[in-house]
């Protein structure tokens, strides 16, 4: 950025005043509704859920069968 | 008495009001040229008004950010872990490589999985881009590229294409085909030009257009059919490295990461930088959304992974740890978002309690660096392709209570 010439410099003021209007939320509000998503999802997250990995196309089905 | 400078009085036209008079040597961009004292007095002023705008510039582009971080600080009246407090632990996890994909004759840089969740197309240094079936390791497809380190590619959303690109600096889409007698590398079309290489590309929603990040500094959206450049992203002072789509829902934004520490999320339409965050302390290798879209989470060659709230416009937690120097190349997250994978440059995988900051797994099995990490799109498994040439998907063999 220090090599940035007049034109360049406009531009970096011009993008930071457009993203100081950006209209910003309390954390008090953002982080439990983040929780609160996270805690929906788990039950259908194979990778925390045991009974949902019964059927997971990774794992073998059954050994093998003697035919 | 020493030595003396003597100034050489040159009568002539001066160069730049032509008028008669004494003339002074001046350079102007290595160029001789010959002033009156008049002019080049003006000329000395005038380089000081433009130094003196860039400053100001400078000056004012600093207070704007001092500002910035004014207003996100008064929305810091809570933090993640105090939140999470109340959740429960996880416990430990034990997650097994189910299929190793060996065929790339070096890195593997990039991959991405189809929708069909079983397929994957990754791309290596050895300049081929190869589609395998995951489910029985069989390769479906290959293309040589041109050139060597192809460092991107994707997967479009219908199945029915690839996109990949690297050093040299397009990116290009492969129709895949099933007939054996066609040849992929006839049909391909190049679709993106920049001016250094090509780090990172994704489709959009549908196959019809094309996001790309490059080493030139800057991201573009273009027309898959046209090649037409529809958007252009500037704003990055350094190499962009990655790029992610918001999910579908949350609208038209993406948010890039690049060498010069910063990760920006732009609107796709305006081509306007929203947000912009400068808290990493090096390059940032990897960008992704968190699953609703009002997070994402970046990995960097400062060692750490953080996750940062869009909707608060903060950094709300960093995943690190003393034991950990080296670089994460990639980061994903698990379907729900409690979990974050992330690959390093020390061949390992940590996995991370997104809500505790805690690490509850590390993985161990590629013998060098990680360089790419994708969860498929039902979350039964993740994907990662390594420097040792090979990529390894896993799933949870199963989760043991602490």
């Amino acid at each position: 950025m220090e090599e940035w010439d007049v034109p360049q410099m406009k531009k970096e003021v011009e993008s930071l005043k457009y993203q100081l209007a950006f209209k910003r939320e309390m954390s008090s509000k953002t982080i439990p509704e983040l929780l609160k998503w996270i805690e929906d999802g788990i039950p259908k997250d194979p990778f925390l859920n045991p009974d949902l990995m019964k059927n997971n196309p990774w794992v073998e089905k059954a050994k093998c069968s003697i035919l | 008495m020493c030595d003396q400078t003597f100034l050489v009085n040159v009568f002539g036209s001066c160069d730049k009001c032509f008028k008669q008079r004494a003339l002074r040597p001046v350079f102007k961009k290595s160029q001789q040229l010959n002033y009156c004292s008049i002019c080049a007095e003006i000329m000395a002023t005038d380089g000081l008004h433009e130094n003196e705008t860039l400053a100001s510039l400078k000056s004012e582009a600093e207070s704007l950010k001092g500002k910035l971080e004014e207003e996100r600080a008064k929305l810091h009246d809570v933090e993640l872990h105090q939140v999470a407090e109340r959740v429960e632990a996880l416990g430990q996890f034990v997650m097994k490589t189910r299929r190793t994909l060996k065929g790339h004759g070096n890195k593997v840089l990039c991959m991405d999985w189809c929708k069909d969740k079983r397929r994957i197309v990754s791309s290596s240094q050895d300049g081929k881009v190869i589609v395998w079936d995951s489910f029985t390791t069989n390769k479906e497809h290959a293309v040589t590229m041109p050139c060597t380190w192809v460092m991107a590619c994707a997967y479009a959303p219908s199945g029915c294409a690839i996109a990949c690109g690297g050093l040299d600096n397009k990116c290009s889409v492969y129709p895949l085909t099933f007939d054996k007698n066609e040849n992929m590398a006839a049909k391909k079309k190049s679709v993106a030009m920049h001016t250094n290489y090509l780090s990172a590309c994704s489709f959009t929603n549908s196959d019809m257009q094309i996001l790309t990040a490059s080493g030139d500094g800057t991201c573009a959206l273009w027309d898959v059919e046209s090649g037409q450049l529809l958007q252009s992203f500037h704003g990055h002072g350094a190499d962009v490295l990655c790029l992610d789509l918001a999910p579908s829902e949350t609208g038209n934004t993406f948010v890039s990461g690049g060498c010069d520490k910063k990760a920006m999320v732009w609107d796709m339409r305006s081509g306007q930088c929203v947000q912009a965050f400068e808290t990493h302390e090096s390059d940032i290798n990897s960008v992704r959304y968190y699953p609703s879209g009002d997070a994402f989470a970046s990995g960097s060659d400062d060692a750490t992974c953080r996750l940062y709230d869009l909707r608060a416009d903060r950094e709300v937690a960093i995943y690190s740890k003393e034991s950990i120097i080296f670089g994460a190349s990639s980061v994903d997250f698990s379907l729900s978002g409690r979990l974050l994978f992330a690959g390093y440059n020390d061949y390992t995988i940590n996995v991370w309690d997104v809500l505790k900051g805690s690490r509850v797994s590390i993985l161990f099995g590629h013998e060098n660096r990680v360089s790419t990490l994708r969860v498929s799109p039902d979350g039964t498994a993740f994907c990662s392709g390594s420097w040792d040439h090979t990529l390894r998907v896993r799933k949870t063999s199963f989760h043991f209570a602490v």
